[in-house]
Order: C-alpha cells, then sequence, then structure tokens
C-alpha cells in the first residue's frame, strides 16, 4: 500500500512543505509532527482530492512513528479533527465546501488509520454525526453533500456497521425517508440514494445486475 | 436544530426523531398487505409494527421508540469529552492489554497441556505437577493497564533500547533487570516495588553521560531517585529480587505448585519482550 512514498498527492505542496512532507513520512522523529498534522488537515480541508487520499499519509507517518514507540502525529492529528468536528455546523454554514471536505478527510482517516487492526473507536460516533447530518433533508438538497455521503458510505459502510450497526439502522432510516418522502430531490439524488440502499441491503455489494443498472453507459 | 430547509415539502418536512417515526408509520399506513403478505383489516392501521411487536415484544423501550433510537450498551462508560487523542491511545492500550491476555491463556493452556500428557503417560497422578490454569492470573483490566503504562514508561527509555541490544535473551542473568509480569497477582505494593527495581537495574544502561548535556541534566535527577530507592533496598522481600531462573527442586507440594508457573512466565515475558524489540 505504501511501497512508493511519490504515490503521495503532496505536489500541490510548495517545495519546503514537501520536504517537510517526504521527511515526515520517513523519519518522523525529526521534524515537528505538530506541524505537519497542521499541514495535511488545512491541506485537506481545501483540497477534496487530498482529503480523500491523506488519510494515507497519516497512515504512512503514524506507523513510521510507531516504531519509535510514538504517537505524537496521532495525537495532534486527532485533536485537531476534535476540534474541526466540533465547529462543524459554523464551517458548514460558512463553506459546505469546506465541511465536504472535513467529512471526507475524516472518513478516511476513519477509514486507514487502525488500532490492532480495528477501526478507532472514539471516531465511531463522531463519524455517524456527520453522515447524519448529511441525511438530514437541508443536506439532501445539496448534490454536493450527497454525493459525498453516498462514497462515504461505500467506502466505510461496511467497517462503521460492523463497529454499530444500530447507529447504521438509525443512519438508513434517515436515507429511506429522504427516497421516499423528501420533495423536490434532483433524480440524480435519488438515483445515488437509491444505489445506497440497494448496496447496504446486498451487505455493501451491489449485485451485478444493479452494478449493470447504475453503470453501464450505453444501455440497449 | 436550525436546519435550513430548502424543501417546503409537506410530508418530507422533519420535525425531528418523533416525526422521523411517524413518517414510516405513514407509509406503513398505505399497504394493503402487512409484512406477512396476509391482507391488513381496516382499522389494523400499525400491522406492521405490531407484528413485531408479536415476534419480540422486548423490541421496544417503554416509551415506544424502536431499539435502533436508543444509544446501544457499550462495554464501557464511553466518554465523549475526553480527547480523541488520548482516547485512541487508551484504547489502544486496552486491545493490546486483551491481545496480551488472550496470548497468555493460551501459553498456559499449551504448557498445562504438554506436562500433562506426559506425567499421565509415566503413570504418575498429574494432580501434584499440573498447574491450575488461571491460578493467580491477574485478568483486571484496569490493574493491567495500569501495570501496562508503568512498563511502558519503563521501556521507552534509552537504557532499556541499549540494553536488549546489547544483552540478547539467552544471555541473561539472574541480576539481570526483568520485565515484571504483569499477568502475576501482585499486591500494589509489591508491583510498585518491582517496578522500580526493574528501572533502577535499567538505568545500568543509561547512555554514557558525555553525550549530551541536557540528557546528563535528566539522568543526574534520575540518579538521586536510584539513590533512595537503594537505600530502601533491604526492606523487599527477597523473592521478588530473585524471580529469574530459580529452579526449584523442593518437593515440599506448596512450593511445587507455584513452580510451573513461573517458568512459564518467563516463557511468555519472553514473546511479549521480542514483539516490543
Amino acid at each position: 500500500m505504501d511501497n512508493s512514498k511519490e504515490d503521495f498527492k503532496i505536489q500541490s505542496f510548495d517545495l519546503e512543505t514537501q520536504n517537510l512532507l517526504k521527511t515526515a513520512l520517513k523519519e518522523p522523529s525529526t521534524v515537528d509532527l505538530e506541524k505537519v498534522s497542521r499541514i495535511l488537515v488545512d491541506q485537506s480541508l481545501k483540497d477534496p482530492l487530498f482529503s480523500k487520499e491523506a488519510g494515507r499519509i497519516c497512515y504512512t507517518i503514524v506507523q513510521t512513528e510507531a516504531t519509535c514507540n510514538s504517537n505524537v502525529f496521532r495525537r495532534n492529528l486527532l485533536n485537531r479533527l476534535q476540534v474541526e468536528f466540533k465547529a462543524r455546523e459554523e464551517t458548514r454554514l460558512r463553506s459546505v465546501h469546506e465541511w465536504v471536505c472535513f467529512i471526507t478527510f475524516i472518513c478516511n482517516v476513519f477509514h486507514y488509520l487502525k488500532i490492532n487492526n480495528m477501526p478507532m473507536v472514539a471516531l465511531v460516533h463522531p463519524v455517524y454525526d456527520c453522515l447524519d447530518r448529511l441525511a438530514q433533508p437541508d443536506a439532501l438538497s445539496n448534490e454536493e453533500e450527497v454525493d459525498c455521503l453516498v462514497l462515504q458510505l461505500h467506502r466505510i459502510g461496511d467497517q462503521l456497521e460492523k463497529m454499530n450497526g444500530p447507529r447504521m439502522d438509525e443512519l438508513f432510516h434517515l436515507l429511506r425517508d429522504g427516497f421516499l418522502l423528501q420533495q423536490g430531490l434532483s433524480s440524480m439524488t435519488r438515483l445515488l440514494l437509491l444505489e445506497t440502499l440497494e448496496c447496504r441491503a446486498g451487505g455493501w455489494v451491489l449485485s451485478d445486475t444493479a452494478q449493470k443498472y447504475y453503470y453501464s453507459e450505453v444501455t440497449d | 436544530m436550525s436546519f435550513r430547509h430548502k424543501s417546503r415539502g409537506t410530508d418530507a418536512e422533519y420535525k425531528g426523531d418523533e416525526n422521523r417515526n411517524g413518517g414510516s408509520m405513514k407509509w406503513s399506513n398505505c399497504r394493503k398487505r402487512g409484512a406477512d403478505g396476509s391482507m391488513r383489516s381496516k382499522g389494523d392501521v400499525d400491522s406492521i409494527t405490531s407484528d413485531l411487536k408479536k415476534i419480540n415484544p422486548t423490541h421496544r423501550h417503554p416509551d415506544n421508540r424502536p431499539v435502533s433510537f436508543t444509544t446501544p450498551e457499550s462495554e464501557g462508560p464511553v466518554s465523549r469529552c475526553a480527547d480523541w487523542g488520548s482516547e485512541v491511545e487508551s484504547d489502544e492500550m486496552r486491545s493490546s492489554v486483551r491481545r496480551d491476555m488472550q496470548r497468555y491463556r493460551r501459553r498456559i493452556l499449551a504448557a498445562d497441556f504438554g506436562p500433562r500428557e506426559r506425567t499421565n503417560s509415566s503413570g504418575s497422578s498429574d494432580s501434584r505437577d499440573s498447574p491450575v490454569p488461571g491460578e493467580g492470573m491477574e485478568d483486571d483490566e484496569e490493574v493491567l493497564m495500569r501495570r501496562q503504562k508503568q512498563i511502558n514508561y519503563g521501556k521507552n527509555t534509552l537504557a532499556y533500547d541499549r540494553y536488549i541490544k546489547e544483552v540478547p535473551k539467552h544471555l541473561r542473568q539472574p541480576g539481570h533487570p526483568k520485565t515484571p509480569n504483569k499477568f502475576k497477582k501482585y499486591s500494589r505494593r509489591s508491583w510498585d516495588q518491582q517496578i522500580k527495581l526493574w528501572k533502577v537495574k535499567l538505568h545500568a544502561w543509561d547512555p554514557p553521560a558525555q553525550e549530551g548535556s541536557e540528557l546528563q541534566a535528566i539522568e543526574e535527577v534520575d540518579l538521586d531517585d536510584v539513590m533512595d530507592i537503594e537505600l530502601e533496598f533491604p526492606e523487599i522481600d527477597p523473592d521478588l529480587t530473585t524471580q529469574p531462573p530459580r529452579v526449584s527442586k523442593a518437593s515440599s507440594s506448596q512450593v511445587d505448585s507455584s513452580h510451573g508457573t513461573p517458568s512459564k512466565l518467563m516463557k511468555i515475558d519472553a514473546s511479549v519482550d521480542l514483539d516490543v524489540a
């Protein structure tokens, strides 16, 4: 997974920051990891592409740091995430873009960072809180948020459900209600919601026929 | 809740949890058939949910909410105000302690089965030799977490790194530092003393003082500590300090029954240490 460090999308940073990150990936103990975590979160909140992949960078740094029995980076990363989480409603009002980036990032971190091969319990409720928020009517009427919601569910839905089934049930109540009852949803939104409902119903895998239905470009 | 409702839909409008329930109820109302496929009687507006109630009467809460609406009971106290960094750290330690505990139990079983078979085949009674599995094992998670933390502090030192590098397992002597076994039953006082002694012994592998001035300052403070502890030394139960390869040939049943356990403990320690090293 982390065989090619060049693979990390860090080209968007200035040269100095790129070097800092490269060092952080190789020898975390030699750099200011608080600063590194700050840079990574800041960038994630701005750049949607980066927020999708930043979890991998975090994972690599955490792993490398752990070999020296240290977890400065993880601690700083999580506590910063927590600050952002607390301010999420303001963030959403200020900028939906940033809010979507935040959710993408926290879900990506949830996806990559494991504790003894298990997802981090501390993030389960917060991630659900974010997704629940995306499933509220006002968010469902915004395609950017719906897109984010279904993407996260496809990616980490099964892990989340394993960690806390009842909350996934609750979330899917919201999705069904949204799909069935909410007026004025775009057909794209309905399609995404229906696909997600089918995906979970099939044990987080789309059946072949459903796959064909949703993804084949040509229809006969 | 101050959601901006963009859609002014009629029944689509959310007014909180209570309404969300009502929503699905309303939907079930339009159905002609119940969940079992049979036609619903006209008055039976709630047959789907009432069917559920029949199947599983405890499925609902006294205030009539479905179970999924309540926070599920978790194993421990879930604090959502602690900072995530510390929360994850203590989770990590907890799950490591659990994993170690499983490993330890497996070892006890393995060690228990091996010798027992031999004694059986030689015809001698196994009641004397076989250790009681789990006997004296500390399985209080809180205690184990506390002990692990103390061990981690000791292991997270330059001295420890140097020690495990310079003295490989097979060269260790009774006088060498030996990580206390967190799974044995000890009084708090005894445990703390063992940790203290272990740390004192580890200090022998402190890096040479000339390496850095900052480091040196810290070391000097620690040395004072060491002196203190060394003064206390005579008070300690000698049993605790001579833990290592004590081959007991005694035949008194009391010593014998404890004989099995310490030798196993050493084996386990070895594996745990190896992991960390």
